[in-house]
């Protein structure tokens, strides 16, 4: 379970404009376990910035995370222990395999061996890794090295998982295939959150939506109360009409 | 402390997988140094004898003014030949020294007047300082010789025109003699490679981790910042400390090849273990502050411009040194690269350090180091570190 409320975060300018740019302000929501979270929002919207919020790798200015009921600024190590995090940057070690990957982050984690290789062993299955599992991961296609790195961010079992536009640049068939994986997180009980500006996709996953644009949560709830609170019956035209703009929605 | 084990084990066996980079960061020092240091040294030797012993062929103009000087020249060894502009030629640097014989010679000779010569030569050119050397010495010689006949011929001691006997006696040791170019040139060698020689590593793990996008996702785990940096430092001197000890074995293996070499250098374990003593600082100050400085870099481009002014780094106290020799003082070893120099030169020369020197050394080094270690940390604590791009 997390709960983000009144987070705000800002940015120096850039040039001689010394206005400080607002990534995110007042942006609070809650995720709960056993759903499926989507931070829909077109490209610059402040999706990652908030993200990173609930990961802990920024402070939030104002407002406070709330992970299991605890506030991450008072044990950000606990934090990261209970959130399994994809981050927007997923770079993997090219010289390891996608099993040493794993296994280092698993370490990191302060787990043993043996329950890196049981939990290694789980995750390939589900994500369909094993072809790849023991290659170095120099010249690894984009959804192999997704697919390592979200094995490596789940690598501790952590109830919570925070994604950053998982699907970004995968094919179809990967896309389908994480999908089903995300379901599978739901119907373990975890709490998974999700960022994407892809409609559909959020539209076919998700229990909850919680639209953002300029910094803002603009609507949140279930894509029927979207559609009701716009009176669109298509979730696109609801989308735009939420976002006050079609900029971004296609890119 | 578990943390930055398997930071530093993962560093290490990336590292191993990298045969190039391994390759050049553990053997550019242990082959480049000793063949310059050698090479230099040897060059320089060869050369000395060479301008010493041959047969020196200089130019003289008006040599018809005064055909016995040039004839007890040509005794001498040194030889007259006819070069058309001789001070185009200097300018030029074709030719080293010239000597001119002044047009009254003859007259003022006869007279028994002293008859001028004039030695040209570019004091800016260190290549002329044996040739003018050896013909000023000539010169006197043959000064004093006819001297000494003219007031023999007068029926007066020739004693007596020279109340001084002046005699050199040089208290230098055969050793610190030797070493005078090594001296020079391989401080800065083994500075540099101790404070550079982990560079490679040190960005490729700091700077290259976030260009390659894999920073997020390590600060995202539980593990310490400070095990992080902690564990990438560890592995940047593990490899450092084996750089080093391979040059200096490479020293010492080349000591037993060229001769002349153990005469130039004190070469024994002892010493050895010496110079790693006072390098090892210089080790753990070099990977700080390069994991400092590319940590607060944007890019791998800009960590590698670094490179410019840190190469320059170690070249200070030398340049400090030729221009102003200083004697030696207890603050002097506080002070980085300067004390390495110091301390390099007094191990080749062979001379003892005592144990004040040596606390004052290696607290203020690893000092120093500590500090840049805690920086370094500090700023892996800052949020602006993890974002990428």
């Amino acid at each position: 379970m997390i709960i983000a409320e009144q987070l705000r975060k800002t940015f120096p300018a850039r040039g001689k404009d010394k206005a400080r740019v607002v990534a995110v302000d007042e942006v609070g929501f809650e995720a709960r376990d056993g759903e499926i979270t989507g931070l829909l929002g077109p490209n610059g919207a402040g999706k990652t910035t908030t993200l990173r919020m609930l990961y802990t790798l920024m402070k939030p200015e104002s407002g406070r995370v709330l992970v299991d009921g605890r506030d991450v600024a008072a044990d950000a190590e606990a934090a990261r222990r209970a959130l399994g995090v994809l981050p927007d940057a997923r770079g993997v070690y090219k010289r390891l395999t996608a099993r040493e990957n794993i296994r280092y982050f698993g370490e990191l984690h302060g787990m043993s061996r043996a329950a890196i290789d049981a939990r290694t062993a789980v995750l390939a299955e589900a994500l369909q890794m094993q072809d790849f599992l023991d290659r170095q991961t120099e010249g690894f296609s984009q959804g192999q090295r997704t697919k390592t790195a979200i094995a490596r961010a789940l690598v501790h079992d952590p109830r919570n998982v925070i994604l950053d536009e998982p699907t970004n640049g995968l094919d179809v068939m990967t896309t389908r295939g994480l999908r089903e994986f995300l379901r599978q997180l739901r119907g373990e009980g975890r709490c998974v959150i999700f960022s994407s500006h892809i409609m559909q996709e959020v539209a076919a996953l998700c229990d909850r939506i919680v639209v953002v644009a300029h910094g803002r949560v603009v609507a949140q709830g279930t894509a029927d109360a979207l559609r009701a609170q716009t009176g669109h019956d298509n979730l696109e035209d609801a989308f735009v009409q939420l976002i006050g703009t079609e900029e971004g929605l296609h890119a | 402390m578990k943390a930055m084990m398997i930071v530093w084990l993962k560093e290490l066996r990336e590292l191993v997988r990298d045969r190039r980079t391994l390759m050049l960061s553990l053997l550019m020092g242990p082959l480049l140094a000793p063949l310059l240091v050698i090479g230099m040294a040897k060059l320089g030797e060869s050369k000395a004898r060479d301008q010493m012993e041959q047969p020196l062929e200089v130019a003289i103009v008006g040599a018809e003014h005064a055909p016995n000087l040039v004839a007890w020249l040509h005794g001498q060894g040194i030889e007259r030949k006819d070069v058309a502009d001789p001070d185009g030629a200097i300018r030029s640097q074709a030719e080293d020294v010239y000597l001119r014989i002044d047009e009254g010679y003859g007259k003022d000779w006869r007279a028994g007047t002293p008859a001028v010569v004039e030695l040209v030569h570019d004091s800016t050119r260190r290549d002329s300082a044996i040739p003018l050397q050896r013909l000023e010495s000539a010169l006197q010689r043959y000064s004093q010789q006819v001297g000494a006949l003219r007031l023999l011929a007068r029926g007066i001691n020739p004693g007596v025109g020279a109340p001084l006997s002046v005699s050199r006696k040089d208290l230098s040791t055969p050793e610190a003699r030797g070493a005078t170019i090594a001296a020079m040139m391989l401080p800065y060698m083994l500075i540099l490679f101790a404070f550079l020689g982990s560079m490679q590593l040190v960005l490729d793990t700091t700077a290259g981790e976030r260009e390659r996008q894999s920073l997020e996702p390590l600060l995202a785990t539980p593990a310490a910042r400070g095990a992080i940096v902690s564990g990438k430092i560890a592995a940047a001197c593990l490899v450092g400390i084996t750089s080093l000890l391979l040059t200096l074995l490479a020293f010492k293996l080349s000591a037993q090849f060229a001769s002349g070499m153990s005469a130039m250098l004190d070469v024994r374990f002892a010493a050895m273990g010496k110079l790693l003593l006072i390098l090892l600082p210089m080790l753990f100050i070099g990977t700080t502050l390069l994991s400092l400085l590319a940590a607060a870099s944007k890019s791998m481009k800009e960590a590698q411009s670094h490179m410019t002014w840190l190469m320059l780094l170690p070249m200070l106290p030398i340049m400090l040194l030729a221009v102003n020799p200083l004697k030696s003082e207890p603050w002097q070893f506080a002070v980085p690269f300067l004390a390495q120099n110091q301390l390099i030169q007094k191990v080749i020369r062979a001379e003892p350090i005592d144990a004040q020197t040596w606390m004052i050394y290696l607290a203020a080094g690893f000092g120093l180091a500590a500090l840049l270690w805690y920086a370094a940390v500090r700023r892996y604590h800052q949020e602006q570190l993890a974002i990428s791009g």
